[in-house]
């Protein structure tokens, strides 16, 4: 895959710039810092299905950019140039894949990725009270989902050893080597 | 005034020229809103070669947003390059709306090759302010 592309970009861009004095082994992180959580940036290479935020370049193929990097430093980075839209999911599709299997996949990354509910949340403007009101609701989804199941078995016994701690380290009594016990 | 226009072979003729162009790859553009679906076949460069959507498909109103509106545009839309001779292409994906899956399902039916399938909805990174509440 990294020759075909290194031809494909050969053939396209010549090298505009001399070879830099020191060949960097990683490609640029032109990784944008954005406080929404649905512009997560998780770079990890999966070979089927990769979902970024990344300003200018694609990290499908970042293990290729590692090794035009060594091989070519010039056109190491032809790859960011030509991927130039940010995009905020990717779904790689193989040959010959089923045509649900395809949607469902790029409907549960699209999900993963929350694009829709950021959409929808973002068409009208919403206020500090509205904004409080989503996030509160939010957090109580996640934290239901994760923490519910197992509330109900457990939740006596830690409450009570719990007070007990807290009761010891409220030094009520004098200490012991004090003259007046 | 009459502006001296540089005479070139090309420039003359580009009409004609650019229907001729036959581009083995593409890119499809699908904008999908509440509204419409509109799909747009490009070059990689991004130069349109066609396009279609649900309002011209001959859908009008509430019913150029549905699924099914979506898939005749880009069935449309896809029907015209094909006969340029495109193989493979390219999907970006635009937008929330009920046109997305529907029209991928009908770029997937028409028989070119997809490579990959991108959903570049623009995202601010907490821009401009959107416009008020509708009180309906």
């Amino acid at each position: 895959m990294a020759s075909s592309s290194l031809a494909n970009f050969l053939s396209i861009f010549t090298p505009f710039k001399s070879p830099p004095p020191q060949p960097t082994k990683a490609p640029p992180s032109h990784l944008s810092v954005s406080t929404d959580s649905s512009s997560n940036n998780k770079s990890a290479f999966a070979p089927i299905v990769t979902s970024n935020n990344s300003s200018s370049s694609s990290s499908s193929s970042s293990c290729s950019g590692d090794l035009m990097s060594v091989v070519c430093p010039s056109l190491a980075y032809a790859n960011t140039l030509y991927f130039r839209s940010a995009y905020n999911v990717q779904v790689i599709v193989e040959d010959n894949e089923p045509e649900e299997k395809l949607l469902g996949r790029f409907r549960r990354e699209v999900m993963k990725a929350g694009v829709i509910q950021e959409c929808k949340r973002r068409r009208y403007f919403e206020n500090k009270q509205e904004e409080k009101k989503r996030k509160h609701r939010e957090a109580a989804k996640r934290n239901r989902r994760r923490r519910g199941p197992f509330r109900n078995f457990n939740d006596d016994k830690t409450e009570s050893v719990n007070k007990k701690r807290d009761d010891d380290n409220d030094n009520w009594e004098m200490p012991e080597d004090s003259p007046l016990n | 005034m009459a502006k001296a226009i540089p005479k070139k072979g090309s420039r003359g003729r580009i009409g004609s020229r650019k229907s001729i162009r036959k581009i083995p790859k593409g890119v499809i553009h699908i904008q999908a809103s509440f509204n419409n679906t509109i799909v747009t076949v490009t070059d990689v460069r991004g130069r349109v070669v066609s396009w279609s959507s649900a309002g011209t498909c001959g859908f009008r109103g509430t019913r150029r947003g549905t699924p099914f509106a979506a898939q005749t545009a880009a069935a449309n839309a896809i029907r015209a390059v094909v006969d340029q001779g495109m193989q493979r292409a390219e999907v970006m994906i635009k937008g929330p709306g009920l046109g997305r899956d529907a029209a991928l399902r009908a770029i997937r039916r028409s028989g070119i090759l997809l490579t990959f399938v991108r959903d570049v909805t623009p995202m601010p990174h907490n821009g401009c302010r959107p416009p008020k509440k509708r009180r309906v």
